[in-house]
């Protein structure tokens, strides 16, 4: 049980940096980006390439995060453009139908150019006992880096002057235009560091398991629960939720099966949108 | 240092204000009155730079600010408090404060002239703003215009909401402002209290302007005594 816990806690704060960086592209501009999980493929494709091309690990993988923020960015420029244009549920629904297409373009592709890719980054090391249990230096690392990114996210919102204007637009658009900040200018920021963490969830999650070029759909899926569980728009809820939905999933994994496990993270969704239609930590409208 | 000029404004392609000119000198508390839908919050949504104008222009200290998108206007030093205040709800006092600044780091002497003018935001420094009373979110969304350092200081209709004995200090609140030196612009309904303190006032009339004139002879003025003082 312990053990199935830890893997759990490991899981899920890979799910909570993965809805992190939906919900806030949410939160701030009204945007779903249903390519979410094509991006942190991508990113991951290019760091295997890049360690085939003769690179180390770390800096391949830093060329895999700069990756994920330059697709963040194109997409800002590019197909988000006419999304901006709109308001409301215009705005939501435009979203979903541009990325769900770029999602399949890039989809397309990787399975027509890349079809057998995987990046599988292998910590070498002895595994290390924690609470009894003996954990792979894989899903160590892995948990580290990932603890370290929460980190810096909650420093950047809580304390710089950069995650205050950011808020703000969440909070209130209108107001924060009052205030001299340019929401336009803090969503191409955020759509950016959404890629970055797509990026950092593919290269975390390559080090417990191979993630092949066609994980796409199901991470956003996975994201997508996640965030609806945890309140569309709140980064504290997307990292409770994804502890909560990771250890859930972990659990359920080990004593029922693997195959049921996002069947229950279903549920589990559908029980948490019942009990609280604005998910666990989200603002009620 | 306002000058506005033939402005018209509105909603999906008809015009709610048509033709609007009017302007502010340095050092002036200028009032527009109006009754409700008459256009007062759409003419200043439109000077401010949240909505685009249809025809007119905008001038604000001698530059052309038609167009000019709000994030900018403020930068420029004309801080607008919508009567719906627009204020960060999930966050202190202290944090509406300090992004009133923004990009600039807070000054401390701007902020220490905001706590003396409403020393209830001190009390509630560390408090989120969406848990206070109306008077004091009042109080906070024209503390934070001033942290934005403003040359002219907009306010749409200050006491919406308020009981008569909020309003009535919130006023006493712009007096003391006006003492200071800053230059006013405010919309309001409740017309005897912007009367007390604006030099000049111009009362806006189905979408255009009826009628100007000092404060003074706006006051003696049969038509706005009868309309918005409630004296026959």
């Amino acid at each position: 049980m312990t053990a199935s816990i830890l893997d759990g806690i490991v899981l899920g704060l890979q799910f909570g940096v993965l809805a992190a960086g939906l919900t806030l592209v949410y939160g701030l501009g009204g945007v779903l980006n249903l390519a979410y999980g094509q991006i942190a493929v991508v990113s991951g494709l290019i760091t295997l390439l890049t360690m085939e091309a003769g690179l180390p690990a770390v800096p391949a993988a830093l060329v895999g995060l700069v990756t994920g923020g330059v697709l963040g960015l194109v997409f800002d420029l590019t197909i988000l453009q006419p999304v901006y244009r709109r308001h409301g549920e215009a705005r939501v629904l435009l979203s979903l139908l541009l990325t769900l297409g770029a999602a399949f373009v890039i989809d397309g592709y990787l399975n027509w150019r890349y079809p057998l890719q995987g990046l599988n980054l292998r910590i070498t090391g002895d595994p290390l006992v924690i609470l009894g249990v003996r954990m792979r230096m894989g899903s160590v690392v892995a948990s580290g880096i990932t603890i370290v990114v929460i980190g810096v996210l909650f420093w950047l919102f809580r304390y710089t002057r950069l995650g205050r204007a950011i808020r703000s637009v969440i909070q209130d658009e209108e107001g924060s235009r009052l205030v001299g900040i340019d929401p336009q200018v803090m969503m191409r920021l955020i759509l950016v560091l959404s890629g970055v963490l797509a990026a950092i969830v593919a290269i975390t999650r390559s080090m417990v398991a191979p993630v092949n070029v066609r994980a796409g759909f199901s991470l956003t899926v996975l994201g997508l629960i996640v965030t609806v569980v945890g309140g569309l728009g709140s980064i504290p809820g997307a990292f409770l939720a994804g502890l909560v939905l990771g250890i859930i999933n972990s659990v359920a994994s080990s004593y029922i099966g693997t195959f049921l496990s996002l069947i229950i993270l279903l549920v589990a969704a559908a029980i948490t949108i019942v009990i609280r239609p604005a998910g666990l930590l989200g603002v009620r409208e | 240092m306002l000058e506005v000029q033939g402005v018209s404004a509105g909603y999906q392609g008809s015009d709610v204000v048509r033709d609007v000119s009017f302007r502010v000198d340095e050092g002036e508390t200028v009032m527009i009155i109006g009754s409700n839908g008459a256009g007062k919050t759409t003419l200043f949504r439109a000077v401010c730079g949240l909505l685009p104008l249809s025809s007119g222009r905008v001038t604000f200290l001698g530059e052309d600010i038609t167009g000019l998108p709000a994030q900018k206007v403020v930068r420029r030093g004309l801080a607008f408090v919508p009567a719906e205040r627009h204020l960060f709800p999930q966050m202190t006092v202290e944090e509406n404060l300090v992004l009133g600044a923004y990009p600039d780091k807070p000054d401390s002497e701007v902020l220490e002239t905001v706590l003396e003018l409403f020393p209830r935001l001190g009390e509630r420094f560390r408090q989120l703003a969406g848990t206070m009373s109306g008077g004091e979110q009042q109080m906070l969304a024209v503390g934070r215009a001033l942290m934005s350092r403003p040359r002219l200081l907009v306010l749409d209709e200050p006491t919406t909401g308020l009981a008569p004995i909020v309003a009535r200090n919130a006023y006493a609140a712009l007096g003391r402002l006006q003492e200071q030196g800053l230059t006013i612009l405010v919309a309001e309904q409740q017309v005897p209290l912007a009367l007390a303190i604006s030099d000049r006032g111009y009362v806006l009339e189905n979408g255009a302007i009826g009628l100007a004139g000092t404060s003074s002879e706006l006051a003696s003025d049969p038509r706005v005594r009868s309309a918005y003082l409630g004296i026959a």
